[in-house]
């Protein structure tokens, strides 16, 4: 499946800003089911200096700075993915959850593994509480493989929750989100990603995009589309395994990664900083468009 | 030398104390006193109690006059106890060498930590050495700071260690300071303060130096700043309670003191925005913690107006110490681990252990704690937070077993079990006698370039048994005596003095900080404001004293205060004067009142106290800190409002004295100077205001009060030798440019001043031309047309220039905050976008 991504970001100040600088995660990862074909950040208006970084975790970054007057600001990125369709796994054959903590974490008698390690812990945006561990304990029976617990917790958290868009924002935390059990897919990644680490299991938060499918006999609308999160969990003999609990499956040809870190912070895909410009408004577009309807 | 005779058996003050099986400092288990303490034991001896405590007055006494120069609040911690510890050469050289070891085991650690493992890093993680959740499980750890591909030359410049010995003579290591350490600042006042109290011991016991240690460091960072380059210190500024250290190491070092907001990340390099527009530094050590200082890329947790800090450090052109991420491995994380780290990572065996020290997240240790006991007392283990000290807004630490599992289960990974042993005592003062008591002490290192230096000295402190550390800033002086066989190859006389007396050599002029031109702009404002109030009050209450009829009229009184003090219809005269006076003195919500002047005052003068001199410093330190203003002063104790008000009113004649001759006319004193002008102005401009309002009752003796409180009568009646007439008081006031207290005086300074500020090109700025039009309409003014009355009886000229004068004030007030000190606007964070909302595949709607 052969997409192009366009993904819009547009700030507006209402005085003239005089300088601003961006932390863009915008730019496509390769995977093994993913080839990213071509990928470009336009910035208007045109910047000084953009420099490209790749983080811990192997994302590529860019941090481009603007330090001319400017009102407005506008981001736009745009690649050419080519996805394929993943592997198929049955998941009861995977690592009982209990081995997965001890051989990720190096508990054993073999040393940690560096891939999952970084994973397993409670970040800033992925603390649970004992409602959310009790919430995760449930599916966490003992001896029961890992990636089946993850299955489980998918379907829960799609069943259990509310989709509401605007009821949570950006900062939003998991206990906070579990409370109300309503968020967006964000919020939904962060509550299974502190559940699973709530017992040290290595998962990692994905950010990415999502072709949607326009309804029966309508035309696709451009630049309707959004981004999304999801996130995988990590088996010795599967490596990382995906799972969308905002749908309630795991992720496939619809499916676009952009990045992966512990949690939103680590891969939020534009922040920044504005010297001036008083109050602002944001906007955002994202467009993906499919170009082939076969894998090439 | 025994004690013996006068001391064991007549003199009971100087008892050593020893206590059996605990090691005493001064005193071996034979009961002698030990050699390195004789010089020491011998001179207080001589000097007797009386002696001694007037020695430790004086410390006192100098450590305030240093410590209150840098500090906000009286948390100064002066109070410190004044005896000094001696070391003996050969306990020193092994805590140096134990010191320098750990300096090299953090370096190595973190390099491995952060390192690539395409760089042979990450060995510590990967040979299960350190356990991951150690190092992930740590909110310290700076995953922006993990794997570049261009590593930071080094991750530390800087370490300081709290260590202690125990009852039975080890050292041990109680802390390592690794994130921001920095209290070198208080290391080199408490030593000035306890050389010069007690200089007699400490010139006679050959006490060793610090001097040579920090040329050494300055050596280091010239070579790194290059010629042309700058060293700028990053401060969190004066509510950080280490504000002292960084300001006294500052000026020692010649290092810019900034603030984060001062600092923008452009290009890949790191700027200090000054009055001339931005100026590259190259080399910054960090006061601040490194979880506040990158705002791009840790936007949580970034202090207000960060820039993007770590883009400059991994682009090379800044050079970090330390590094941001170091305090991943700071307070406790090095401790659990440390032997095994220095065998990987070193090769080496550790000689300097740490005390007792648990990490949570290992079962093992979980296990052990569950034993207890826990809590603070000795043999009880206190629970702390991994990486830092436990601050006030924390949790307790667990005493309890079921606090204790809750944190297992939440956050083990982030915490410590710490167990201070029984600690060896050291001779203390208590009451005027000297007695011993369990202690600890702070050590400095620094790398110089090829090799770490340790001071040979340190901030000593009393603790109690099983802890807490103490908070150190000021404490007693740890001297460390030099080996018999040592060559002197420290200078004998102290380059300390040279260089403090050297301070205000900085390199001045342009390089002056945009927050600190408004800072100290609004100082000279805040003086001026000041002064017209504490004037205003001295003639009001001087009248009310007199009693005399004219003058002392409470109508006559009230309308000279009401320039200052907001109105109250409501009341009568003389309720309505009693009660603005009352507002001025002690109401924080009067505008123009002293408590808001003041405060503001003292405020800005702390800020920008690098650049006014010290003894100006000292003087607003003085007025405002007064204990009197705190007192609720009203007319009721007028005489004594009276004494304090002219106390305030001559040291603020002082500030502006030591300001006018001990300052370099660079850019500091310009803006302090426009400052003043403009408040001034200001102040004539609304006097005069006033008396355009028409016939005064009573205007002779109102006409003389306004003389009084500009300070011109004798000018007044050295020229007119007369009553006070109004034509001839507002020329005096208004159009008399040999005034220091008048209008166009003012005029003519600030114009003068602001031609000298930089242009951007070949016309005059928009500031000073507005100066220039007030100024020259007042020139072509006479005091006649000026006094003219209309048939109401208002003098309707004066009042319309008044009232423009005080507006194009405001206006060049504000054209300057625009043209000047705009840099020091600060960057806030942006909305993040491509927050993940993204609903279904086909659009549905989710039931």
């Amino acid at each position: 499946m052969l997409y192009e991504v366009r993904h819009t970001t547009t700030y507006s100040y209402a005085r003239s800003a005089a300088f601003s600088q961006h932390l863009l995660r915008l730019t496509p990862r390769e995977t093994d089911e993913q080839r990213v074909h071509a990928t470009r950040i336009e910035i208007d208006p045109r910047t000084e200096a953009i420099t490209a970084e790749t983080d811990m975790f192997g994302n590529r970054a860019h941090v481009a700075t603007v330090s001319r007057p400017h009102g407005a600001l506008t981001i736009t990125a745009t690649s050419r993915v080519e996805r394929q369709a993943p592997s198929q796994f049955i998941f009861e054959a995977g690592a009982p959850w209990e081995q997965v903590r001890d051989q990720a974490l190096g508990r054993g008698n073999a040393p940690p593994v560096p891939a999952a390690a970084p994973f397993a812990f409670p970040s800033e945006m992925t603390k649970a509480d004992d409602a959310i561990r009790a919430y995760a304990a449930e599916s966490l029976a003992p001896g029961r493989p890992l990636l089946a617990a993850a299955m489980e917790l998918t379907s829960r958290i799609y069943t259990d929750f509310e989709y509401v868009p605007g009821a949570t924002g950006a900062d939003t935390l998991p206990a906070e989100s579990f409370g109300a059990k309503r968020g967006v897919c964000q919020d939904f990644a962060h509550v299974m990603l502190a559940a699973l680490r709530a017992f040290r299991l290595p998962a990692r938060y994905v950010s990415g995009y999502l072709r949607t499918l326009p309804p029966e006999g309508q035309p696709r609308l451009e630049g309707a589309d959004a981004s999304h999160a999801w996130l995988a969990v990590w088996d010795p003999v599967f490596s990382w395994v995906d799972f969308d609990p905002t749908n309630d499956i795991v992720p496939g040809l619809d499916h676009i990664t952009l990045a992966w870190g512990r949690d939103f912070a680590d891969v939020s895909p534009v922040s920044g900083l504005v010297v001036g410009g008083g109050p602002q408004t944001l906007s955002v577009g994202v467009d993906v468009k499919p170009l082939s309807a076969e894998a090439a | 030398m025994v004690l013996s005779g006068p001391i064991a058996a007549a003199e009971r003050w100087l008892s050593l104390s020893p206590r059996g099986g605990v090691h005493h400092e001064a005193m071996a288990p034979d009961g002698s006193v030990r050699p390195h303490w004789r010089g020491l034991i011998g001179w207080m001896e001589a000097a007797g109690p009386e002696g001694l405590a007037a020695t430790a007055r004086e410390l006192e006494r100098a450590r305030a006059e240093s410590g209150i120069a840098f500090s906000l609040g009286p948390d100064a911690s002066t109070a410190a106890d004044p005896l000094p510890v001696v070391i003996s050469a050969t306990d020193w050289q092994a805590i140096e060498a134990g010191i320098i070891q750990r300096a090299r085991l953090a370096e190595a650690a973190l390099a491995d930590v952060y390192g690539a493992p395409e760089q042979g890093h990450g060995r510590l993680l990967s040979e299960g050495i350190l356990p991951p959740g150690m190092i992930y499980g740590s909110r310290a750890f700076a995953a922006h700071c993990a794997g570049w591909e261009t590593p930071p030359a080094r991750y530390t410049y800087v370490y300081e260690a709290d260590i202690a010995r125990t009852a039975s003579g080890e050292w041990v290591v109680l802390a390592d300071r690794l994130d921001a350490p920095l209290g070198d600042g208080w290391q080199i006042a408490n030593r000035i303060a306890t050389s010069q109290s007690f200089a007699e011991p400490f010139l006679d016991l050959g006490v060793r130096r610090v001097a040579s240690h920090y040329a050494r460091f300055q050596e280091l960072l010239d070579s790194l700043t290059g010629w042309e380059g700058r060293l700028a210190l990053l401060t969190g500024g004066e509510r950080d309670p280490r504000f002292f250290s960084h300001a006294y190491l500052a000026r020692y070092l010649n290092a810019a003191l900034v603030e984060p907001g001062d600092v923008t990340v452009r290009e890949g390099a790191a700027f200090v925005k000054t009055l001339d527009g931005l100026k590259k530094i190259d080399v910054m050590l960090r006061g601040v913690p490194d979880v506040s200082v990158d705002a791009l890329h840790r936007q949580r947790t970034a202090a207000p107006g960060a820039p993007a800090l770590s883009l400059a450090v991994r682009s090379g052109a800044l050079t970090l110490g330390n590094a941001a991420g170091s305090s991943v491995l700071a307070h406790r994380a090095l401790a659990p681990f440390a032997h095994a780290i220095a065998g990987r990572l070193l090769g080496e065996d550790l000689t300097l252990a740490d005390a007792p020290c648990l990490w949570l997240g290992d079962p093992a240790a979980q296990e052990e704690l569950r034993a207890g006991p826990l809590g603070t007392g000795p043999d009880a283990w206190s629970i702390e937070p991994l990486t830092r000290r436990r601050r006030a807004d924390d949790p307790p630490a667990p005493v309890e077993a079921a606090a204790l599992e809750a944190l297992f289960e939440d956050d083990p990974e982030a915490h410590i079990a710490l167990r201070i042993p029984a600690l060896a005592e050291t001779p203390v003062l208590r009451d005027g006698r000297v007695a011993a008591a369990p202690w600890m002490m702070r050590v400095f290192a620094c790398w110089t370039g090829e090799e770490w230096s340790v001071a040979p000295a340190g901030v000593a402190a009393e603790i109690p048994p099983g802890g807490p550390i103490p908070a150190l800033g000021f404490g007693k002086d740890v001297w460390v005596l030099a080996n018999a066989d040592d060559q002197p190859s420290e200078p004998s006389r102290s380059l300390l003095a040279d260089r403090l007396a050297t301070g205000h050599l900085r390199r001045t002029g342009r390089d002056l900080l945009s927050r600190v031109a408004d800072e100290v702009f609004w100082l000279g404002r805040n003086t001026e404001r000041a002064e017209a109030t504490l004037r205003l009050l001295s003639v009001c209450l001087r009248r009310y004293l007199s009693g005399n009829r004219i003058d002392a009229d409470p109508e006559l009184l009230l309308r000279i205060v009401s320039t200052h003090a907001t109105e109250r219809p409501d009341l009568t005269p003389p309720q309505a004067f009693r009660d603005a006076v009352r507002r001025l003195v002690n109401d924080e919500a009067e505008p123009f009142g002293l408590p808001a002047t003041l405060s503001a005052l003292r405020s800005g003068a702390v800020r920008a106290r690098m650049s006014i001199s010290e003894e100006g410093w000292r003087y607003i330190d003085r007025l405002s800190s007064d204990p009197r203003w705190r007192e609720g002063l009203d007319l009721r104790q007028s005489a004594e409002l009276l004494r304090l008000i002219e106390d305030a009113v001559r040291n603020l004649a002082a500030f502006s004295g030591a300001a006018q001759e001990n300052l370099t006319r660079n850019y500091a004193w310009r803006f302090l100077e426009i400052g003043r002008r403009i408040e001034r102005g200001m102040e004539a401009a609304r006097v005069a205001e006033r008396l355009a309002g028409g016939e005064l009752p009573n205007e002779e003796s109102t006409l003389r009060a306004w003389l009084v409180i500009s300070d011109s009568s004798s000018a007044y009646r050295n020229r007119y030798m007369m009553m006070p007439r109004a034509a001839a008081v507002l020329d005096l006031l208004v159009l008399d440019e040999a005034n220091p207290r008048a209008l166009a005086f003012q005029l003519t300074r600030l114009e003068a001043v602001l031609a000298e500020l930089p242009k951007d090109g070949p016309y005059r700025r928009p500031e000073h031309r507005r100066a220039l039009s007030l100024l020259t309409e007042l020139r072509l003014l006479d005091a006649d047309t000026m006094a003219q009355t209309d048939d109401d009886g208002v003098r309707r000229t004066l009042a319309g220039l008044m009232s423009r004068c005080r507006k194009d004030l405001s206006e060049i007030s504000d054209l300057l905050g625009r043209g000047f000190f705009a840099h020091s606007e600060v960057p806030v964070a942006l909305q993040h976008s491509g927050r993940a909302e993204h609903e279904g595949p086909i659009g549905r709607e989710r039931g």
